[in-house]
């Protein structure tokens, strides 16, 4: 059951489904708020697929191993960091006290991989978004760390699952954390590298950043894993500040688990439409200026609060 | 044919990713090749991309003649695009020189320098001639027999003053 449960449901066919799913379903809603159809709703697997069946450069300066092994981490680390992320119910698949944390640590892993990446091919464009990647890490960490934290903080338990349990018997407190959870939005986008701030990869100005030299199969997964990593980020969100009809039957609760996530990516496509990208130092100004002092002020309120509620 | 190649010949037919040169065009064709890409146009329902990176492009869209400047570098993004690649000549100087034709630097049509794979003339060639170039050559990945255009609608156009 437990290999099941890895492999298959809820495990990575699931997320490799719902990865190629919600692209579609982000390309497709950025179509139509510009007015235009957009792609059918075979195109991510038809653009992996062609990817996987394309010839596989490794630069000549590029060290071979590492270049051909950082996607596969990417992957990898996104998808264990899935398993420890309640669904549509209060339980994880595998659950500890401080999953909570590890789970933030696995999403650092990918990021981490595209400055690896983009240093490995040792080409001028890709070291540039390399750096890049790197200096927003700098940027977005720390509140995005400080917003999912504090309602844990709240809820007395450093594990994803006891966390969801908390709020889904508090729903009110939940309510408490929505400062957290636009903070927790906004980094999000730094996170996965979506516009605003999708800088390191500004087709415009440094070609494709990090994936500049990438081509073929190791494209391909790298593609897969940022689409996985837009589900378990969505999933995270989910759990920690929506955490309602989570006690519902199970079917009721997986098509409500798929709205949340589909609100998720419906949020990053609108900004996808409606913004530009900012420049790199104006979004390291933005983060430590107004994100890090409103994650900082959700910690004040959820400590003050905490006091009242313990006896 | 196996049927993983036959799922893969799909994939490449519904995924081509483009990326444009320009070797010395007048911008004329460039500005139709953009003008193409628009939403207006929405070539992302065919699954068309424009891509940054050579690496990343199955369809390199190449417009203007070559020129003695430009040969060289023409040819090193077309050795950095990764197998199976595919070019397109869009406007008539890219096919054939056009007027530069005969010019001191000029060395004709793009298939002077690396092999085409279809021809798009025009002046500057039109958005739909493009999309048809481009989907002609895909269909010609696939073996199967492609299906004869609709017989052209006769139109009553009412002369403009």
């Amino acid at each position: 059951m437990a290999i099941f449960n890895i492999l298959v449901f809820p495990g990575i066919l699931f997320l490799v489904a719902a990865g190629l799913w919600f692209e579609f379903v982000d390309r497709r809603m950025y179509a139509r708020m510009q007015n235009r159809q957009g792609p059918p709703w075979f195109q991510p697997l038809a653009d992996f697929i062609k990817l996987l069946a394309k010839e596989t450069i490794i630069p000549e300066d590029a060290n071979p191993r590492l270049f051909a092994a950082m996607p596969v981490l990417a992957l990898t680390a996104t998808i264990c960091a899935f398993f420890y992320i309640p669904l549509w119910n209060t339980t994880a698949l595998f659950s500890f006290q401080g999953d909570a944390i590890v789970v933030m640590y696995l999403l650092t892993i990918p990021t981490m991989t595209f400055f690896l990446a983009g240093w490995y091919s040792t080409s001028l464009y890709s070291t540039l978004g390399a750096v890049r990647s790197l200096t927003q890490l700098f940027a977005y960490e720390i509140p995005l760390f400080m917003a999912v934290l504090a309602p844990a903080m709240l809820a007395n338990d450093w594990s994803l699952a006891g966390i969801t349990k908390f709020y889904a018997a508090h729903p009110l407190l939940a309510l408490l954390n929505l400062p957290a959870f636009c903070v927790a939005m906004v980094t999000l986008l730094g996170k996965l590298e979506k516009v605003p701030f999708d800088i390191p990869e500004a087709e415009t100005e440094i070609v494709a950043g990090a994936f500049t030299e990438y081509a073929g199969r190791h494209l391909a997964l790298f593609r897969l894993a940022i689409d996985i990593e837009v589900i378990v980020a969505g999933s995270l969100v989910a759990a920690i500040f929506l955490p309602f009809g989570l006690t519902l039957p199970w079917w009721l609760g997986i098509i409500i688990y798929l709205l949340k996530i589909t609100l998720v990516v419906a949020l990053i496509a609108i900004m996808r439409t409606i913004m530009a990208r900012l420049r790199i130092e104006q979004m390291v100004n933005f983060c430590w200026k107004f994100l890090a002092p409103a994650a900082l002020a959700q910690l004040m309120i959820n400590l003050v609060v905490k006091g009242f509620l313990q006896p | 044919m196996g049927l993983i190649q036959k799922i893969v010949t799909w994939a490449r037919i519904k995924s081509p990713w483009v990326i444009h040169f320009n070797t010395g065009a007048c911008n004329a064709c460039d500005i139709e090749v953009i003008d193409a890409l628009t939403p207006r146009y929405d070539l992302e329902r065919f699954g068309v991309q424009l891509k940054g990176s050579p690496r990343h492009a199955d369809v390199m869209v190449v417009s203007g003649p070559v020129t003695r400047q430009s040969r060289d570098r023409l040819k090193r993004i077309y050795d950095q695009l990764a197998e199976p690649k595919f070019v397109v000549a869009v406007g008539t100087c890219a096919c054939s020189g056009g007027v530069f034709q005969g010019c001191y630097n000029v060395e004709g049509g793009i298939d002077q320098a690396i092999p085409v794979h279809a021809y798009i003339p025009g002046c500057a060639a039109r958005p739909e001639a493009i999309i048809d170039g481009v989907v002609k050559l895909l269909s010609s990945l696939d073996p199967k027999p492609v299906a004869a255009p609709p017989a052209e609608p006769v139109e009553k156009e009412a002369a403009s003053a």
